[in-house]
């Protein structure tokens, strides 16, 4: 028999009995449906993170963390024995430090200095009341350097662009903000002034009579101070997680916020700092180095640790993320794979039925000249056409699925100012995969019911009734 | 090539069992024909007569002896030598016809050259002429269910002979049919059997028509030839 012959005799076999074709064809469409929407988003998800990442050169970033409080008090002796002995093994031979290494300028100057490192900033964040045509928001200020906001920020400016030096008095401004604020076009907003009122925490206002006004409760003991910033460019809020060094609402350059007056506010540490007076400081509570490439983050990471510090480097999450999006596949494909076993029962089901409605068929295609093997290739034809038409309507469904749930996830997502995000990666091998599959799968429940077609007895099928 | 045993059967025997019950369908048969016969079949029901034709046409497999056909053992075969042997050497006929329901008449006499290989457009040429040959061009378009009995037949008999096969094997062709068309039917066997030259093996139930057109006619009873009349 002929290969054009097969495929022309499945396809009008399964013709005679449209129906129960639609049927059973349909159970495949919606799993492999099922199974396409699903890998589409785990992929989606997947891409729009790693791609964002890479974007925003966070892979090329280590944060800087001063040694923790546990470990700059550590009470050496009292530790129980065993404890100790894995302490002493593992510090054994390194020195301990006397004193707690602190996070300040010095230390940023030193690791700008270690081979890769572009360049390193300590993170600074301050509460500020933002005004900005007559309307007020309280909200997060993050200083950023100049150079860090045109490498890292400007990739994610709707409109605007970066400021150009360190000591500008220019801002930007998260478009999110300017929703909160009903402001809906943001480039409008671009050379519009705009005010920061810091709040700090001032202790000559701890008088007793403060505090009995804070008791009665209609004074604060912080005193406000305004600047005035023009607006240079509007940030997107990120679609995912957004990690450093962008996830404040207003940026500002170092240099400006050198002569603001305010609290920082990276944690309550900073809070009693700050509160202790400017001589007391205790160092940055984080400093974002980036480097050239991601090729040194390992060796900048050791030299750091080195000195007593702790480091975290996103790349490194990067497999507990990879981990957790295979967990995450692996659950969306388990879902799948039962609505394609109740697909494969329906194969099998129509295939064993349409075996015994042409039993007597099969008698004569035999009594004719048909060998076993021709017969076992007509039905396995017919499953492999079911396979062929489900994994075809089923990318269709899959895809338009997507589609629609992207349409409806952006349609919400947007009214809180997040961009417009394909929440749905449809890569070309998960389309032919999809149908390969679905043929394969579809292949494998026609073997039961296509040995039992070439069993037929001819003498028994053809015996008049 | 010996004319005299075109077909040849030697000890010939078929046992069913079924569960602990055997029964004895055909028993210690030896036949020989020679080619461009036509051989009528008879004997009373249960008898072996369609036993001995599935044998003959390779649908079933004898319990022992052997069957040459042009001098070759058809036991000796595997499943899909035995399945071309079916397909090129012989053509069978049914008393229920068994055409396909839902295919046309010609979509049921081109159905033998599908496994055949033959591409879509000469099957259709042949099938036509095996049509117009039985006389059933005409109605070449029709389905089973819009046929009369006999022009079912016809179409079955035009199934059976489109690979040219040189043996065909007829189970009561005319066991469904009135006597008029079943003479109408056998007068078309033997017509194929005298121009092409095709060797027809015939069962029937009806000794006038094995009387009028068969060359020789054997009677089976409990599974053994009785008797084997020579006519003409
Ligand atoms: N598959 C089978 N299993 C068991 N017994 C069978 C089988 N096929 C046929 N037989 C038995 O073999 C014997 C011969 O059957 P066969 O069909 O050859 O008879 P027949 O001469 O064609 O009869 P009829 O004129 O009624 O068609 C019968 O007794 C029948 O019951
Ligand atoms: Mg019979």
């Amino acid at each position: 028999m002929r290969m054009s012959d097969y495929i022309e005799q499945s396809f009008s076999n399964l013709a005679r009995r449209k129906l129960r074709t639609f049927l059973t064809t349909f159970g495949v469409v919606i799993g492999i449906g099922a199974l396409v929407s699903m890998f589409a988003f785990g992929q989606g998800v997947q891409k729009n993170m790693t791609d964002k990442f890479k974007e925003l050169e966070l892979f090329n970033c280590v944060n800087v963390f001063p040694p923790t409080m546990q470990e700059q008090s550590q009470p050496k002796p009292a530790l129980s024995p065993s404890a100790a002995l894995r302490v002493n093994s593992v510090e054994g031979t390194k020195e301990e430090p006397q004193q707690a290494p602190v996070l300040d300028d010095d230390l940023i100057q030193r690791i700008g200095k270690i081979e890769g490192v572009e360049s390193a900033f300590a993170e600074i964040r301050f509460p500020a009341m933002v005004r900005l045509r007559e309307k007020e928001r309280f909200s997060l200020v993050q200083v950023l350097p100049a150079d860090v906001c045109q490498s890292g920020l400007s990739k994610l400016l709707a409109a605007g662009e970066p400021y150009a030096s360190d000591d500008a008095n220019s801002l930007i401004i998260s478009d999110s903000l300017l929703h909160g604020m009903k402001i809906k076009d943001a480039k409008t907003v671009i050379g519009e002034q705009v005010e920061l009122s810091t709040l700090r925490f001032d202790p000559n206002l701890l008088s007793p009579a403060a505090i009995a006004s804070i008791m009665r409760g209609d004074e604060i003991p912080f005193s406000r101070e305004s600047y005035t910033f023009t607006i240079v460019g509007v940030a997107e809020r990120m679609g995912f997680g957004g990690s450093m060094p962008v996830r404040s609402d207003v940026f500002i350059p170092p240099g400006p916020s050198e002569k603001m007056k305010k609290i920082s506010l990276t944690s309550i540490w900073d809070f009693f700092s700050a509160a202790a007076g400017p001589g007391q400081a205790k160092g940055y509570s984080m400093v974002t180095v980036k480097l050239s490439s991601a090729k040194y983050v390992q060796p900048v990471k050791q030299q750091i640790e080195d000195w007593g510090f702790k480091t975290f480097a996103l790349i490194d999450g990067l497999k507990e993320i990879k981990r957790a999006f295979i967990f995450m596949d692996m659950f969306l494909f388990a879902v799948a794979m039962i609505a394609i076993t109740v697909a494969s029962l329906g194969i099998i089901n129509t295939m064993v039925m349409s075996i015994l409605e042409r039993y007597k068929e099969i008698g004569i295609m035999k009594a004719v000249g048909a060998g076993d093997r021709d017969v076992k290739k007509i039905f396995f034809f017919e499953s492999g056409v079911i396979g062929f038409l489900g994994g075809i309507f089923g990318l269709a469904l899959g895809w338009a699925v997507g589609v629609v749930i992207n349409q409806v996830a952006n349609y919400f997502l947007a009214k809180q100012g997040v961009p417009y995000t394909d929440y749905f990666s449809f890569p070309w091998w998960l389309c032919l995969g999809a149908v390969a599959f679905s043929i394969v799968v579809s292949l494998a429940a026609g073997i039961y019911p296509t040995l039992r077609a070439a069993r037929v007895d001819p003498v028994v099928a053809l015996r008049h009734d | 090539m010996n004319c005299a045993s075109f077909v040849q059967t030697e000890g010939l025997t078929k046992v069913y069992s079924s569960g602990k019950i055997q029964l004895c369908a055909l028993k210690n048969v030896n036949l020989t024909l020679a080619e461009g016969k036509f051989l009528g079949v008879t004997g009373p029901s249960g008898s072996g007569k369609s036993t001995l034709v599935n044998l003959l046409g390779g649908l079933d497999t004898p319990s022992s002896g052997r069957i040459k056909v042009q001098g070759r053992d058809i036991c000796e075969l595997n499943k899909e030598e035995l399945a071309i042997y079916r397909r090129y050497q012989v053509g069978m006929i049914f008393q229920s016809f068994n055409l396909i329901p839902s295919y046309t008449a010609l979509e049921n006499v081109a159905f033998p050259l599908l496994f055949a290989g033959v591409a879509k457009r000469e099957r259709n040429q042949r099938a036509a002429e095996m049509l117009t040959r039985v006389g059933l061009y005409p109605r070449k378009d029709h389905r089973p269910a819009e046929l009369s009995g006999g022009e079912q037949q016809r179409a079955a008999i035009a199934r059976a002979l489109v690979n040219q096969p040189k043996i065909l094997l007829a189970d009561e062709p005319t066991g469904n049919l009135d006597s008029i068309t079943a003479k109408e039917i056998v007068k078309t066997l033997a017509d194929l059997n005298r121009n092409q030259g095709v060797t027809v093996i015939m069962i029937s139930h009806e000794e006038l028509l094995l009387q009028e057109f068969a060359h020789e006619v054997i009677r089976l009873r409990d599974g053994e030839i009785v008797d084997r009349e020579k006519l003409r």
